[in-house]
């Protein structure tokens, strides 16, 4: 019998009054627990909606990756020789728990000095970088430097006259910082220092691009070091000409 | 099935409880993927500080394709979309990224004699540094909605139309 819309609402809520507050796993839109079949096929079901979830999130995430333009390589290794890094660093923060912060330092610098040698490349300390800063053949862009930093951080500040050299981008970047490296005496490479390791790795692609590696070094202190040092620094693009801080 | 137990009261809460879960974790989802889809050179950096892969094609696949699959998760749960699917891989997301971060903050702490509260890094969630204690907390809430989502599904206000299992219980007992 089909009743007027507004009898079928009241029988109905009625109905349900009485049925009561028996059974709340019902409400958790889960079949009772002696329906075996119903809780397997639930079970599948949703192994099957989580199986397609997967595939084709796995497949849009890839096919996003290849559109965007700040997307990554898959074939690229962004981190050369990355297992020798890596577990020189782990060492050195699992063996040293309570020396102090400046032997941590230390210790760590020399580390890296002895990974850059075994690689060919050299590592400077402030003093040496200042004095590269100074020297007269900067000018005449004998001596060069590079920044490994990525785009926001070059633009918020860098070594006035450095170029930049984002490794993970190299593309966008080698067209302008291999000429001018390749006519270089000597390339100083540095990113934001502290444990940064851009620098290295963009050192090692540009020794990969074939600048010579006698050329090529690395300061470590970086960014971080050129600011505690009072020392300028170029605002914007390269030659904007908006420096600030320290005289050099 | 025993229809005659259908319980509209208690089902309103659960439901309003499933849509309240979903929106929380895909709004969350959303908003963390996209930060790191922006930047996936730094969320790359990221992974790599876990030295969990090191194998640099599993490294490079992993910060490619997964913020925007966590974005995807996000976007589908907002829509109601296979919610229990999406539930179960938001699931198998968290809970091993969960244990890692944990690992991760338990190396920082014995290497840096810290309390482990006042440990903070960025552990490639999308929001920056953080404290790992707040992390946890958090990673935690988002596991549970995670299982609520998992357990009662939702049919709420959901963008693919067609009948749930509870629809056809209603109708039914209409």
């Amino acid at each position: 019998m089909v009743l007027p819309r507004r009898h079928r609402f009241w029988r109905v809520r009625r109905n349900r009054r009485r049925r009561g507050n028996s059974d709340r796993l019902l409400t958790l839109n889960m079949p009772a627990p002696s329906e075996g079949s119903g809780w397997r096929h639930e079970l599948r079901r949703t192994l099957g909606e989580a199986l397609a979830v997967a595939g084709l999130g796995l497949a849009l995430a890839l096919v996003a990756n290849a559109v965007s333009p700040r997307g990554l390589k898959l074939g690229r290794d962004y981190f050369p020789a990355v297992a020798s890094v890596t577990n020189v660093i782990a060492a050195s923060s699992v063996s040293l728990p309570a020396a102090p912060m400046i032997t941590t330092n230390q210790n760590r610098a020399s580390e890296v000095a002895a990974r850059l040698a075994g690689r060919g490349l050299r590592l400077i300390e402030s003093a040496e970088a200042k004095a590269l800063f100074r020297d007269p053949r900067r000018e005449q862009e004998l001596v060069v430097f590079i920044d490994a930093r990525n785009d926001r951080h070059y633009l918020e500040g860098h070594i006035p006259g450095a170029y930049q050299f984002d490794h993970y981008y190299p593309e966008n970047h080698l067209p302008v910082v291999l000429p001018a490296c390749q006519q270089a005496e000597i390339v100083v490479v540095y990113c934001g220092g502290g444990d940064c390791e851009d620098s290295e790795f963009a050192a090692l692609a540009l020794k990969d691009a074939g600048i010579s590696a006698e050329r090529l070094v690395v300061y470590g202190g970086g960014i971080k070091d050129w600011t505690e040092g009072g020392l300028p620094i170029e605002v914007g693009p390269r030659g904007s000409g908006n420096v600030t801080g320290g005289t050099p | 099935m025993n229809l005659e137990r259908w319980n509209p009261q208690a089902w309103r809460h659960t439901e309003a409880a499933s849509v309240v879960a979903r929106l929380v974790l895909g709004s969350l989802f959303v908003v963390m993927g996209l930060n790191k889809a922006l930047d996936p050179v730094a969320f790359l950096k990221l992974v790599r500080q876990y030295h969990v892969i090191e194998a640099p094609l599993g490294l490079t696949l992993i910060a490619a394709t997964l913020p925007w699959f966590e974005g995807f998760c996000g976007l589908i749960l907002l829509a109601g979309i296979a919610v229990r699917g999406t539930a179960l891989v938001s699931l198998a997301m968290l809970v091993p990224f969960t244990a890692l971060i944990w690992r991760h903050a338990v190396g920082l702490q014995s290497a840096e004699m810290l309390p482990f509260c006042a440990i903070r890094f960025d552990c490639g969630c999308g929001a920056g540094e953080v404290a790992v204690c707040f992390k946890l907390l958090e990673n935690g809430i988002l596991i549970l909605l995670s299982l609520w989502l998992l357990i009662a599904g939702s049919a709420k206000w959901r963008l693919m139309p067609g009948a749930s299992r509870r629809q056809k219980f209603s109708n039914a007992s209409v």
